[in-house]
């Protein structure tokens, strides 16, 4: 029972919280003699979040100095450390990663209705209105998969390991950010007990402020989760500015770090547009303010104020991917990373464009067509870096020494399905295409190009490339050359064959569609079907190998980034002996180029006041 | 020099196998025809490069492998001047080609009608879950649930487009067009098309109104069907509406 106590505290605590919280709306509602419901969760949710911090362990490790009380954090243990509220940013990572591999899973099953559902042009399984309620939360779901996954998982864990950190620049603010995450989940779970909501993740007003309380509670965990998102990019930056290991010079700093710091500019800036986007919203919802809904409001001004962040978090998911990417072609092939500093350069490229072509989302929205040129102009440019990463990845490989082991394996699928995930997005950026192909399947194959064959695929490689470090155990490499096959074949046929139904003629979003485009989706439906067991020799994998696998050297790859050159898994404070950094991580064929010695500790104890020096685990 | 054969070879074998299919029929606009020309060029100018990219990948796998069981470091090339010069010139000669053709010729032609008085001008707007549609001085109001939208052939046509203030944002989709524009709520947007052939919607389900922006419960069934036909049927067909 001691285990699940913080869990236990925290929903009590988020309970008596949405108590308070419901009573003063209702008290306040009840004089003004407005309709109280939303009021009600909105000021209930609110507290309620308050107290499952408090309650899961942020009082003690945090809260209670704000009081002049003393704190305590003992961030060690066996797995009851993972359930409660932890600064070790291993702790984390890893909370992240099983987190959001449970998320994607359920996500993947929305998928698989959706598909059953298509496989046929008439409505079979769904209404209409749980067609768009579970189209809609298997968006919102991946999405947060995708962001949250790779920069909350897997940058948590490895970058303050690959830059010689003890960890991130502020752990109680990391800690923070990976535990209001739950609340979003149950929101979302909510959601549909509540009228569910049919707006897509996108959630356009005039729709989403006329949609059931179901929009609410998205409209709730949305903003919650880009809370966490923009503390996250606040505490990466402060991380690689402030903590590298002495000697780590930008021109030193791996790949990954670079790609995480650029993600991180953006999770900072562009998620808080998106987050006064919701604000007003809910605004609109409980105050009847007029921001977006016509007459007085501006319908177009919600889809502007949502895409300057939505086009940018595109590359929040996708620049950790390449960063990921390149660092395991690097080790895999032995080969320093081709055109180091272009790639460095393409990165603050991308992040400067990915500020200014959100517009190319709003070709067909009736929005000045004056907008139309530069948007166009501008997005196509972003060709250009992104191609320099294909440079860097291919130029990588050539004349490399190959050892094809099932993270290298995922990271060469990356090259391939971005690829196409690439090309067929300038369809989408050139107007007159796009007029054709905007809100048709076109789209929906293009972007699970980028995202689920660029970016998850990405992931993947990184989870199998990471796995000895994050649990001490060697995974199995013929179960993940199996899932690797499978998902690789599986994928690609669901979605190269999902463009032509866009192409010829059948839009996105629809739970029924003329019997002309039935065989094509039946070929979707069955590939897709197959793609989601695919995932089943992963599950086995990762589950029976975190148990019971083979244990794991320190450095099973002789990878010469820092995370390697200590234990697997790394103890508390990541290195028993302190590295100071001399030449770069790529460093492979030159025996020149040292990345770093390792010095007896001579640094003080932690600053948070840390009794336990023994390593975690 | 056998990467580079391959690559020629693939990029052959795919242009022709992709100017083999016949994806998609005739659009029915002058508007739809440039789209699908458009497409069809991007396609033909992205198979190379996919082809590259798939040729090394396959390429470097079969050939740069290090020794079974041995851990081999390869020569540390770190960059390349001239290539990295060639592949930057490249992607950005790439890049500006595709922003002239079709990206600035499509704007122009887009826009080549904004001048011309239309022959036919119908206002549209959008309500859950239906389209109301209305021929400019012809005193004819049609309503998507009962009715086949019927416009003439040859003919330049002006969709006026807007949704109802209380309703949500609606998204004016004619497949066999290829052109689309959101109806939105407070705010009125123009859709010009030069029809160029008669079609109905019972040959050809592209000839159909379809929603495109989800817009609730129904918005999969928020379509109308079209016919399109020679002026003087349209002529005849709008004298027995408006009798």
């Amino acid at each position: 029972m001691a285990v699940v106590k913080p869990l236990v505290t925290g929903i009590v605590y988020a309970l008596i919280g949405f108590a308070i919280g419901a009573g003063i709306s209702f008290g306040i509602t009840s004089l003004t003699g407005e309709d109280a419901t939303e009021p009600l969760i909105v000021l209930g949710y609110v507290f309620a979040v308050i107290g499952w911090l408090m309650g899961v362990g942020m009082w003690k490790v945090w809260g209670a100095e704000w009081f002049g009380k003393s704190t305590s954090h003992d961030p060690t243990g066996g797995w009851e450390r993972y359930l409660r509220f932890n600064t070790d940013h291993k702790v984390i990572g890893v909370q992240y990663i099983t987190a959001l591999a449970v998320v994607f899973l359920l996500g993947g099953l929305l998928a698989m209705l959706l598909r059953w559902e298509l496989a046929g042009a008439a409505q079979t399984v769904f209404t209409n209105n749980t067609y768009n309620t579970t189209m809609s939360l298997h968006g919102i779901m991946m999405i947060a998969v995708a962001v949250a996954a790779i920069m909350g998982g897997f940058s948590n864990f490895v970058l303050p390991l690959i830059i010689g950190a003890e960890d991130v620049a502020f752990p109680r603010v990391n800690a923070m950010s990976f535990w209001i995450v739950p609340p979003v989940v149950v929101l979302l779970l909510l959601s549909p007990l509540f009228g569910g909501f049919d707006t897509g993740w996108t959630a356009y007003p005039p729709l989403a402020t006329q949609a059931p309380i179901g929009a609410l509670l998205f409209e709730l965990a949305f903003l919650t989760f880009g809370i966490s998102s923009i503390l996250g990019g606040l505490n990466f930056i402060a991380t690689i500015v402030t903590q590298r290991a002495p000697g780590m010079t930008w021109g030193r700093l791996p790949i990954f770090a670079w790609s995480v710091l650029a993600a991180s500019v953006i999770s900072l800036t562009a998620t808080q547009w998106v987050a006064y986007g919701l604000l007003m919203i809910i605004f609109e919802r409980i105050f009847n303010m007029v921001f977006f809904s016509p007459p007085g409001g501006n319908a177009l001004l919600y889809e502007h104020v949502f895409w300057f962040y939505s086009h940018p978090a595109v590359y929040i998911m996708i620049l950790p991917a390449f960063g990921a990417e390149l660092e395991i072609i690097s080790h895999f092939a032995r080969k320093p990373i081709f055109a180091y500093r272009w790639v460095v350069r393409a990165f603050a490229l991308i992040v400067f464009l990915s500020f200014i072509v959100w517009a190319h989302h709003l070709f067909t929205s009736g929005m000045g067509e004056n907008l139309h040129g530069p948007f166009m102009i501008l997005t196509e440019l972003i060709s250009i870096p992104t191609g320099v990463v294909f440079l860097s990845a291919l130029g990588t490989l050539w004349r490399s020494k190959i050892r094809l082991k099932v993270p290298l394996l995922f990271a060469l699928g990356v090259i391939f399905n971005f690829a196409i995930g690439g090309l067929t997005g300038i369809f989408l950026a050139d107007v007159a295409t796009d007029i054709a192909l905007q809100d048709t399947y076109f789209v929906v194959a293009h972007f699970h190009y980028t995202i689920m064959g660029g970016e998850i695929f990405a992931i993947f490689a990184a989870g199998y490339y990471w796995f000895p470090k994050i649990t001490g155990r060697m995974y199995n490499e013929t179960l993940g050359r199996i899932h690797f096959a499978l998902m690789f074949i599986l994928y690609n046929i669901t979605f190269l064959v999902m463009f032509i139904p866009g192409t010829i003629g059948m839009n996105r979003r629809v739970a029924t569609y003329p019997p002309e485009f039935e065989f094509l989706n039946l070929i979707v439906s069955i590939a897709a079907f197959g793609l989601g067991l695919a995932f089943l020799p992963w599950v086995y994998n990762m589950l029976n190998s975190w148990i019971r696998g083979e244990k794991a050297p320190d450095n099973p790859w002789h990878a010469k980034t820092l995370e390697w050159q200590t234990t697997s898994p790394p103890p508390l404070e990541n290195f028993d002996e302190f590295p100071v950094v001399t030449g770069d991580p790529y460093g492979y064929g030159d025996e020149t180029v040292v990345h770093a010695t390792f010095e007896q500790s001579t640094k003080p104890v932690s600053a948070e006041g840390d009794q336990v020096n023994a390593s975690s685990n | 020099m056998t990467a580079g054969a391959i690559w020629v070879l693939l990029t052959i074998v795919g242009e022709l196998a992709f100017l083999s299919l016949d994806i998609f029929g005739d659009a029915a606009s002058e508007q739809g025809t440039f789209i699908d020309e458009a497409f069809i060029l991007l396609v033909v100018l992205g198979i190379p490069v996919f082809t590259l990219v798939i040729t090394i990948i396959g390429y470097v796998v079969l050939k740069f492998r290090a020794k079974p069981g041995k851990l081999e470091d390869a020569e540390p090339v770190r960059t390349h001047r001239k290539w990295v010069g060639f592949w930057l010139v490249w992607s950005t000669i790439l890049c500006l080609a595709v922003i002239v053709h079709p990206g600035y010729t499509g704007l122009l032609e887009l826009r080549s009608t904004a001048n011309d008085e239309p022959d036919l001008t119908v206002n549209v707007t959008g309500r859950r879950w239906q389209w109301v549609y209305e021929y400019e001085g012809r005193d004819v109001k049609l309503l998507m649930k009962d009715s086949m939208l019927v416009l003439p052939n040859d003919s330049l046509i002006r969709f006026n487009i807007t949704s109802e203030d209380q309703d949500v944002i609606h998204s004016f989709w004619i497949p066999a067009f290829r052109m689309k524009i959101d109806a939105v709520p407070g705010l009125m947007t123009t859709m010009d098309v030069n029809t160029t052939e008669i079609g109905h919607f019972n040959d050809d389900v592209n000839f159909r109104v379809q929603c495109a922006e989800l817009c609730g419960l129904d918005h999969s069934l928020m379509f109308t069907r079209i016919e399109v036909v020679e002026p003087e049927e349209f002529e005849k067909w709008i004298a027995d509406q408006a009798a």
